[in-house]
């Protein structure tokens, strides 16, 4: 990658890390349903796809990153016993409001509604978390597309 | 000899070697020992910026100081010395130091009299790039660089007298990064009060960050204008996150039940998430975890006598990947057939079976 010049850090781990984090996270979805599976096809792919974000959230670099942290503080409100999150670090961003108002750029607004945590984020972070954000999202989606593969009938 | 006398009463006077009075004074008496005077002006200082030299530049400084204490007494300071002598001498320690050595009135004497001493070319004519160099490029030496940053009030004045046509912006956006303090340079013609410079460098920060997530989404160097970019980025990140749900409704399609078996999947991806990608270290990490994962719960299903559910079947597709894929969906038909089915499995569970 080309990158080596750019003193902005958006390193992204390897795919085997991605790989693992979904498969574990799938796993604990099956011991967490004990015998009451509902064969409700919404709910399953629900399921999945939240343990999709969950699990890119911890191998991007779990709380470390803004927008990672602020994925598994949403999944861990709703009580999901999937997500275990230490409970010391309630906020996900430091009350900065002050930063945040005076610097008007109505043009990113719509990025802050698609990147969690984004609301709370000035402009410039904003964008270095996007590009974090996107990184990691490819690489789940060829880990979930080589999964889908794998496991299709041939 | 009058011109050293003179000088040395005046050097008592004269303080800080930067004065412009006594440079002045010294072109005004300046005949023909112009460099030798100059550097016996403040000798205490001349000597003090003779050594104060950079580690790149040590060696050159050395053959420079030689070269000019040959050469000087053949020049005749020019008329515009002056105007020079003002104004660089208290700029910069670096800039000083160049100058004694070279004398950036040789510079300008070379300009006008052409090839006047041979041996000065070459020396002189690095001094141009020199200053250049220590304008426009600060990264250069750690020396410079702090004392760019030292004089950055200084120079900014002095800059936008004397060199307007070379003004570049001494802060890149990079350096913005890694020090504590934000050193602008104010272009040619723009606002120097604090708040549009801060404003400046908040959009050059916004810029260099557009410019990275430009080269991250495919397609986005030949648009133009930051408008359509940003769109073209929030539709990329849209149809990622779009992606993930379809692929997380086929996954379910594939799998009729949430019983995802670690180590089934695990087999069937070896082909094809293994180019390269899973290292035998990850694997074995997860191995041990999923093994007491298993055993516990077959622990329960034995304390609480349920009938076998369909997911606690950990072990089938241990060494046969294509039946493991089959043998996920008749798991739930019977016992018989995995026990049938499963040539090897793990001794703890075939003694829990038995």
């Amino acid at each position: 990658m080309g990158s080596g010049n750019n003193p902005i850090y958006t390193g992204v781990p390897e795919k085997d890390v991605f790989a693992l984090h979904f498969l574990q996270t799938l796993s604990n979805l099956r011991t967490q349903i004990p015998f009451s599976s509902p064969d409700k096809t919404k709910d399953r792919v629900k399921k999945i796809k939240k343990a999709a974000y969950v699990s890119m959230a911890r191998a991007a670099g779990g709380t470390n990153r803004l927008w990672s942290r602020s994925l598994l503080h949403q999944a861990a409100k709703r009580n999901n016993k999937n997500v275990r999150l230490s409970r010391r670090r309630k906020r996900v961003t430091w009350p900065r409001r002050n930063r945040r108002d005076p610097v008007e750029e109505p043009a990113a607004e719509r990025l802050r509604n698609l990147v969690p945590g984004g609301g709370a984020m000035e402009t410039s972070k904003l964008m270095e978390e996007t590009a974090h954000y996107i990184k990691c999202l490819s690489m789940q989606v060829k880990v979930m597309q080589c999964l889908v593969d794998g496991l299709s009938p041939k | 000899m009058d011109l050293t006398g003179a000088f040395g009463a005046r050097s008592a006077a004269v303080g800080p070697c930067r004065e412009p009075p006594g440079l002045e004074s010294l072109h005004i008496g300046g005949g023909d020992g112009g460099f030798t005077a100059l550097l016996e002006l403040p000798p205490t200082q001349a000597v003090e910026l003779l050594h104060f030299t950079d580690p790149s530049l040590s060696s050159s400084s050395q053959a420079a100081a030689a070269a000019v204490a040959g050469i000087g007494l053949d020049v005749s300071p020019p008329p515009p010395l002056h105007a020079y002598g003002a104004l660089t001498f208290p700029s910069n320690e670096a800039l000083m130091e160049r100058a004694a050595r070279f004398s950036v009135m040789a510079n300008e004497q070379q300009q006008q009299q052409n090839g006047n001493v041979s041996g000065e070319t070459t020396t002189t004519s690095s001094v141009p790039s020199n200053s250049d160099r220590v304008k426009t490029e600060p990264g250069e030496t750690d020396s410079s660089q702090r004392l760019e940053n030292n004089r950055c009030g200084k120079r900014k004045e002095l800059d936008k007298k004397v060199k307007g046509s070379t003004k570049k912006k001494s802060k890149s956006s990079e350096e913005n990064e890694k020090l504590p303090y934000v050193h602008v340079r104010a272009r040619r013609g723009q606002a120097t009060d604090s708040h549009s410079l801060a404003e400046r460098a908040r959009r050059e920060k916004i810029n260099a960050r557009m410019k990275l997530l430009q080269e991250l989404v495919p397609g986005c160097d030949k648009i133009q204008g930051t408008a359509l970019v940003l769109d073209e980025i929030i539709n990329h990140v849209q149809s990622l996150q779009r992606q993930v749900e379809m692929l997380s409704m086929r996954l379910a399609a594939v799998n009729p039940r949430i019983d995802f078996n670690f180590d089934t999947l695990l087999a069937s991806e070896n082909g094809s998430l293994m180019d390269g990608s899973f290292s035998g270290t990850a694997m074995q990490l997860a191995w041990p975890h999923q093994v007491t994962e298993t055993e516990q719960s077959f622990h329960h299903r034995q304390l609480q006598q349920l009938p076998l559910p369909p997911q606690q079947w950990p072990y089938d597709g241990l060494n046969q990947p294509a039946w493991g894929r089959e043998g996920d969906q008749d798991q739930g038909n019977g016992h018989s057939s995995l026990m049938v089915g499963s040539a090897s499995l793990h001794p703890n569970q075939v003694k829990m079976e038995l």
